[in-house]
């Protein structure tokens, strides 16, 4: 039903993950293979943009949970930047902003990386 | 059935037994005579064993169902047999009797027993030839005709008798006219020979020899039966009528196939093409038969190239299947795999597999050339396999050094291609509606779990209105809801969302209904159960499932509302002067260790003033959606409550309800909805 799609991009030696439409239970499945992908070759400094994306589901936050133990166990990190106020809701009433970053913009994201 | 056909066999050949020994005693009695009634007598007699033994070989071949070309090899053998007695009877006979030809004019015992063995020997072939003869007219034509060869049978029949008896000057015309219309019956039941037309080349040609051959016999042994030799002179002496008949067996034999010979030679230039059209129709037979029956795609496609293999006269055939990215060659028929998959790489070097729309046929660059199968194959055909207008797969047949496909073949092939994309699609969507089947199977035990879960009814408690609403999703959404009696002036109540949907949320729900349900029983303080459900989840949760949860109590004395919620939709108090949204901290149950989740997580109490609206929700209420896809929102929601804030818990509830239905009327319900609304009434 709802499209969902996801693009990569470097920055240095950030990777930065676009998200755009719909992320539920049957589009998760995308953005597994995208962290798998760069978990894979190495690359744990994740930059999450979720400007485009319309819906995020419960099964959709799991993705998040499931590849950050992982990546922090390898000094690394997932930010989330460019929220719209709906999917912060979502991602705030779980607590997820306890457990992640979340910035307003991409370039604070990734100026974290390399500050700390 | 068996024991009847046997007895009927017997009893024909005892009859014609009888009758030759008839024709014995009659022989030892009479000898040779010219009286007109005894000869009678005689042709009698030699007609009711020809008719007997008739009969008896009828039943036996018909029991026996030789193919044609056997029964021709059999009539063959028979006429140089044939041959070799009427010859040697010249020097047998005389070698046996001093003086034949005296013996001829004046028999003696000993001569005419030799005599009736000897006609008898012809008797039987005359019989056998006359009943293949028979068994071939039959071949041709359906039951309806037994007037035609009885007719003939009667003309025969007159035609050798006739001789006999009208050799008067005025009347031996009716001889030769009787002669002259068995010929013509000969000729007119001879003709129109269909039985070759099933035949293949090779048997044909076997068979254009053999009547060939046959002819030659026929012949011969007419003139050589037609002379003044002895063989002639014994079965004159015998009887004149039985001299006749066979020379009229074999005229008819020698018509027959004569015209056999050149209905063969006229068949043979189509011989192969019939062959091709056979094995095509037998081919799409099996196959047709095969689109029914084959449930499992791997023998679908070995059907698939077994098939396109033989209908091609290819040395091997096999597909190449995409599967995903990948382009893998599989069901390959007499090759290996190793083999094929290097033709595979050649062949997907040379075409573009998507772009692939008719047969196309080319020559293999490199030939294998690895241990014993070098130069095995040198040109291949390739033919796409299209499911849903895409070409999924190819067909791929090969042949050896110095073969070519013929336009034939890649007319058979393709035709075949498209017949095999059709039943390869039919086996995809039939697999794609066992797995649909399966999933709403899986979802049917995933609802029947969360019926069995979900409380029945609402508790009675006093002070407190309560109402539940649940409406499930198609696909189970997971969410929970409970109630839990603590003591006589407190009540416990969990609201619950678990993460993802189906039979693995149904069965997470499960577990998270008996930790709340234990749990409330030992400990009180909504903080510490939730941190106590953590701890658990936590290790039995995969690490992308999760699930939200709210948990309170009220208490009847103290008149208090206490409850922790761990990730889970706010809860809403609709007061008259003050109504709010009330979302303490606190994260999702499974998604942190236990210090964390306890440091992050706070208890909330509310002092219940008279009338207090308390609601709790899942995301599903406020994430119902219209056509254009936007929420319920969280403001609609609270604009509902506020505005009626006087209606009671289940009025309440079902302005809701009909206010979301409203709402999302144009769009599928996604997630479970459930609602929960108190009253306090103190």
């Amino acid at each position: 039903m709802a499209e969902f799609s996801t693009s990569i991009k470097e920055k240095g030696e950030v990777s930065i993950i676009n998200l755009k439409g719909f992320l539920d239970a049957h589009t998760a499945p995308t953005l597994e293979n995208n962290f798998m992908q760069l978990i894979n070759s190495n690359k744990f400094k994740i930059v999450v943009n979720f400007e485009d994306l319309s819906y995020i589901s419960s099964a959709g936050l799991g993705v998040f949970m499931a590849y950050i133990e992982s990546i922090r166990d390898n000094k690394g990190d997932i930010k989330f930047t460019n929220m719209s106020d709906k999917v912060f809701n979502i991602f705030d009433l779980l607590g997820f902003p306890l457990l992640y970053e979340i910035y307003k913009y991409e370039e604070e994201a990734i100026k974290k990386f390399f500050g700390s | 059935m068996i024991k009847i056909s046997r007895n009927i066999i017997s009893t024909q050949l005892q009859l014609s037994f009888v009758a030759v020994f008839l024709l014995f005693i009659f022989k030892l009695f009479f000898g040779s005579t010219d009286a007109i009634y005894l000869k009678i007598i005689l042709d009698i007699l030699i007609a009711a064993v020809t008719f007997f033994l008739l009969l008896a070989l009828i039943r036996f071949e018909n029991n026996r169902a030789t193919a044609p070309l056997s029964l021709i090899m059999n009539v063959g053998i028979l006429l140089a047999i044939m041959f070799f007695i009427i010859t040697f009877s010249d020097y047998l006979m005389p070698s046996i009797f001093d003086n034949i030809n005296l013996k001829l004019k004046n028999p003696g015992l000993v001569y005419n027993i030799v005599s009736v063995f000897y006609i008898l020997v012809f008797v039987g072939l005359a019989s056998y030839f006359l009943q293949t003869l028979r068994h071939f007219f039959y071949l041709n034509q359906g039951r309806s005709v037994h007037i035609y060869f009885n007719t003939m049978l009667v003309f025969f029949m007159l035609a050798s008798l006739s001789g006999n008896f009208f050799e008067a000057e005025n009347v031996s015309f009716l001889s030769t006219t009787f002669f002259v219309v068995s010929v013509l019956l000969m000729v007119f039941n001879s003709i129109r020979i269909s039985w070759i037309a099933f035949l293949s080349k090779k048997e044909k040609i076997y068979l254009l020899i053999l009547s060939f051959v046959i002819t030659i016999l026929f012949i011969v042994n007419i003139t050589n039966s037609s002379g003044d030799n002895i063989h002639s002179q014994i079965l004159n002496a015998f009887s004149p009528s039985l001299k006749q008949f066979n020379l009229i067996i074999m005229v008819y034999g020698s018509i027959y196939f004569f015209i056999l010979f050149f209905t063969t030679l006229f068949h043979l230039p189509t011989a192969e093409a019939y062959d091709r059209k056979a094995q095509e129709v037998n081919s799409l037979q099996y196959f047709s038969k095969l689109i029914t029956e084959v449930l499992d795609f791997t023998d679908l496609a070995e059907t698939v190239t077994d098939i396109a293999q033989k209908l091609s006269g290819s040395k091997a055939a096999w597909i190449i299947w995409k599967n995903g990215t990948e382009q893998n060659s599989l069901a390959a028929t007499n090759i290996g795999f190793v083999e094929s998959g290097k033709l595979t790489k050649q062949i997907l070097e040379r075409i573009n597999f998507e772009k692939l729309t008719s047969t196309k046929t080319f020559n293999l660059k490199e030939k294998i050339v690895e241990g014993e199968s070098e130069n095995l194959f040198s040109v291949v055909s390739v033919s796409p396999i299209k499911t849903r207008g895409e070409t999924q797969g190819i067909l791929v047949a090969a042949k050896g050094a110095g073969e070519i496909f013929t336009k034939d073949d890649l007319n058979a092939i393709e035709t075949f291609s498209d017949y095999a994309s059709v039943a390869i699609e039919n086996s995809w969507l039939l697999e794609q509606s066992i797995e649909k089947e399966r999933l709403e199977k899986e979802l049917d035990v995933a609802r029947e779990i969360q019926r069995k879960i979900l409380p029945l009814k609402v508790p009675e408690f006093p002070s407190l209105q309560i109402s539940s609403v649940f409406i499930p999703a198609f696909e189970v959404g997971g969410d929970y809801y409970d109630f839990f009696r603590i003591s006589e002036s407190k009540l416990g109540f969990v609201i619950a969302d678990v993460s993802g949907k189906g039979i693995s949320a149904a069965f997470i729900m499960a577990e998270v209904k008996g930790i709340f349900e234990s749990l409330s029983k030992t400990i009180e303080r909504p903080k510490e159960i939730l941190i106590k459900a953590n701890e658990i989840l936590k290790d039995t949760l995969d690490s992308k499932s999760f699930v939200s949860a709210a948990y309170g109590y009220f208490d009847l004395i103290e008149k208090k509302l206490i409850f922790a919620r761990a990730g889970h939709c706010p809860l809403f108090l609709l007061r008259d002067s003050d109504s709010k949204q009330i979302k303490p901290s606190g994260l999702g149950l499974g998604l942190s260790v236990t210090d964390y989740f306890e440091q992050t997580l706070e208890e909330y109490s509310i002092d219940l003033i008279e009338n207090d609206t308390i609601v709790l929700y899942t995301d599903g209420v406020t994430e119902a959606k219209n056509e254009l896809l936007e929420d319920f929102g969280d403001k609609h929601f609270l604009n509902v409550l506020q505005s009626n804030i006087n209606l009671s818990a289940e009025e309440l509830s079902n302005k809701i309800i009909r206010e979301i239905t409203l709402f999302s009327s144009n769009h599928e319900q996604y997630d479970d909805i459930t609602l929960i609304i108190f009253k306090w009434q103190q």
